[in-house]
């Protein structure tokens, strides 16, 4: 009995061996290729930090005035369209001039002020004021025609309210709503605490998948897995190794951005439990490598590993949740993103990092998470151990 | 430059492209589907944001002002809480991404003239989505507060309530939205797409394809021929620029067909600035494939010089317009930029060559200084 328990140790002890040194050997192949190495460094650093100075925001929208009124009151409207929102662009002798603009892309807005403008309003009658938007982007049409018709709002607001000679002191005393919002987590509305995590988001993603299938695809193209197949080596101890080696260059990887680019240049707060967030990190790494795993078995040589993975990563990208809101998703989309590992990992990365929220908060999206990496993990698995067994 | 041998070289190409049954599929299918699933579920509307209350009045008026909120297809109302305290938990869950509080006594301040503040708190994780929301809770607040100044003015001054309400909002808006009266996203998404999927497939496709030979080895095949290097370029890559037409082709159809995309610029003209488009972007791969020996380094360059640039630079996501100098001298560098103003302006605004040549000029450019530099970069006789 004492033998027999000294022999599975040594058995297990083993088994171990063998994954390590299968690990060591992935590693030290990856490192090789200078290439890669470089292409990784790069996605990491330099792209997490060029992801930190591009905003999703309407900023410095070019408008055009039609000012067919020239007085002091109509100056002052078009003051009001200032940075960061627009940008006066300068002033169009005729509405053709401000086409044209718009045609080009020149401009985004074209403000046309009637005649008559300030004498109207000081008699009381109404003004129309037109605003012309450019709506070939939606998004800009839609920000800058909204942001307009607030600043045009708050004008005639101005206005009627000087007329009645409340002035800012005895505002207090005027029945209105006061607008006080306050917004959490982020409070200067940085795109730089935003864009950067993202885009981390997606180059663990990438790599999670790209990287393992590689590795295994590689091995099948250049025939090098009939060696491996023929050693005493069983498929998990195959391709465990990869999964292994590429999780510890994602997580290497996301160490350096998170400490260096994220928090180091552009002071993205983190929050929650860094133990909690790397924990989660490695386990949607082996979830998304179960997809890659599952596209190696697929495909005969790299071409088509890369096609396959495209065709797997860029509507998880799109859908996680961080471009578009899961809430104004078509109904099946809404549930179909629930099956998208990135969509719970989204959650929790910005959970974590940027709302401190712990486990407490966070169980339903891991709970998700792991229940997708079994599933998914599993299935790579199985389909290569049936393809190699 | 022979040109028999060119067509050996693509017939040879094209042979080997169309054995590889499953690439040969997944180069027509990836494309499509790119294009299916985002046109259907890429919704960038910020829409039925969802929200909770703090009442703390519980009064018609406020029940009225909140039913602005709840009546909004941009607020998704989920409930009442009882106080300040039970939101955060909800917003760190990302349950709600908005709540409103209504301070007591909002009724009898607002009737007997004084002003009164309303809180509410946004969730900041998402910043374009914050402050589209910011964005809705202020227009919403100017519409309430137009019509209770309007009835102040009434009773102050005793003028009957449409001169009144004349007298609070004296200058309206007229928007007029040019090009997409009715903002319909799908319309602005569909062609722009057409840009986003005919940047990543073409370097794909044309990357590997010529990794592919050296890492085989095959390649020495070339080098050993009496092929020169220009037949070579354009033998094997006449195939992957006639494949990529050929999904420009049908994506073009599936924007205008399928997503209902007004095509309102010249076809001819659109049909020849996409070739070149696509000529660039083949020759984005075709560049990247002579840095590198391996194909999966071929793969992560790709990604790097595609996907990257076109989610960040293209304008898809990120308007142009409202980067810093970096950031647009970075968007300049890519073509991604300057097709997504051709196919906006071919279908959205109806404009063509005279007032897009600078665009394809620029892409024309493009072509040429990736064709040329690849042209000088592959020797036949490599260093190692």
């Amino acid at each position: 009995m004492n033998v027999r328990s000294e022999e599975s140790r040594a058995r297990l002890q083993l088994w171990w061996t063998r994954l390590a040194t299968m690990t060591v050997k992935e590693l030290i192949q990856f490192g090789r290729d200078t290439l890669l190495l470089l292409a990784i460094v790069y996605l990491f650093v330099f792209d997490t930090y060029m992801a930190g100075n591009v905003s999703m925001q309407l900023n410095h929208a070019v408008v055009v005035v039609h000012d067919a009124d020239h007085s002091a009151a109509s100056r002052e409207l078009v003051y009001r369209f200032r940075p960061p929102y627009f940008k006066l662009g300068g002033e169009v002798l005729d509405n053709r001039e401000g086409q044209r603009l718009l045609d080009r892309g020149q401009a985004l807005v074209v403000l046309d002020i009637p005649p008559d403008f300030e004498h109207d309003i000081r008699k009381g009658k109404p003004v129309d004021v037109q605003v012309q938007v450019d709506a070939s982007n939606t998004v800009l049409g839609f920000l800058a025609s909204s942001y307009a018709a607030q600043i045009i709002g708050q004008y005639g607001f101005d206005q009627a309210l000087a007329r009645l000679g409340v002035t800012e002191r005895s505002m207090q005393n005027v029945p209105m709503i006061r607008d006080e919002h306050r917004v959490w987590y982020n409070p200067n509305q940085k795109d730089a605490w935003f864009m950067p995590i993202a885009e981390l988001l997606t180059v663990i993603t990438i790599m999670a998948i790209m990287l393992p299938a590689a590795a295994a695809v590689r091995e099948k193209e250049r025939g090098t897995i009939e060696q491996l197949l023929v050693s005493p080596l069983t498929p998990i101890q195959i391709l465990l190794p990869k999964v292994i080696a590429m999780t510890l260059v994602i997580l290497l990887g996301t160490a350096v951005s998170l400490f260096f680019v994220l928090h180091g240049i552009f002071d993205v707060p983190m929050k929650g439990s860094l133990a909690l967030f790397f924990a989660v990190t490695t386990l949607y790494t082996f979830t998304t490598a179960g997809l890659g795993l599952y596209i190696a078995t697929l495909s005969r040589n790299l071409a088509q590993a890369a096609l396959l993975a495209i065709l797997i990563l860029m509507p998880m990208i799109f859908l996680s949740g961080a471009w578009t809101p899961p809430e104004a998703m078509p109904a099946g989309m809404r549930e179909a993103m629930l099956l998208s590992p990135l969509y719970h990992f989204i959650e929790m990365g910005y959970g974590i990092l940027l709302k401190g929220a712990g486990l407490d908060v966070l169980w339903d999206s891991l709970l998700g998470l792991a229940l997708l990496g079994i599933v998914i993990f599993g299935f790579g698995v199985w389909r290569f151990k049936r393809q190699f067994g | 430059m022979k040109v028999p041998r060119i067509i050996a070289l693509a017939r040879k190409e094209w042979r080997e492209i169309l054995r590889d049954r499953l690439f040969f599929t997944l180069a027509f299918v990836v494309p499509a589907s790119l294009m299916l699933i985002f046109g259907y579920g890429l919704t960038l509307d910020v829409e039925h944001i969802p929200f909770a209350v703090v009442d703390h009045d519980k009064s018609a008026m406020s029940r009225d002002y909140l039913h602005r909120y709840i009546d909004s297809r941009y607020f998704d109302y989920q409930g009442d809480v009882a106080s300040e305290r039970e939101i955060e938990p909800l917003l760190a869950d990302s349950r709600i991404r908005l709540a409103i509080v209504i301070p007591p006594r909002f009724q009898e301040n607002l009737i007997s003239g004084r002003a009164v503040a309303v809180q509410t708190l946004i969730d900041g994780t998402f910043p374009f989505r914050s402050s589209s929301s910011k964005g809705y809770v202020v227009a919403i607040n100017a519409a309430f507060n137009g019509e209770l100044l309007g009835n102040y003015i009434s009773r102050r001054l005793g003028v009957p309530a449409q001169t009144a309400k004349a007298l609070a909002q004296p200058v309206a808006v007229q928007l007029r939205y040019l090009y997409n009266q009715e903002v319909k996203s799908v319309w602005t998404i569909a062609p722009v797409l057409m840009m986003f999927v005919l940047m990543i497939t073409p370097p794909f496709l044309t990357a590997l394809g010529v990794v592919r030979e050296k890492e085989n080895g095959s390649i020495y095949n070339i080098y050993a021929s009496t092929v020169t290097r220009g037949e070579f370029l354009i033998g094997k890559l006449t195939p992957y620029v006639g494949i990529s037409v050929i999904n420009f082709l049908a994506l073009w159809l599936m924007a205008a067909g399928l997503f209902g995309a007004p095509f309102k610029g010249n076809p001819l003209f659109f049909f020849l600035a996409s070739v070149i488009y696509v000529t660039c972007t083949t020759g984005i791969g075709l560049l990247v494939s002579l840095f590198v020996r391996t194909q999966v380094a071929a793969m992560m360059l790709t990604v790097i010089v595609t996907i990257v640039p076109s989610v960040l630079y293209s304008g898809l996501l990120v308007p142009i317009a409202s980067m810093d100098p970096a950031g647009q001298f970075e968007a300049h560098l890519f073509p991604a930029m300057y097709y997504a103003d051709i196919v906006l302006g071919s279908f959205l605004k109806g404009i063509g060559l005279e007032q897009l040549w600078g665009k394809v000029l620029a892409l024309l450019i493009y072509a040429v200084v990736l064709w040329t530099a690849s042209f000088l970069m592959f020797h036949k006789r490599p260093k190692s």
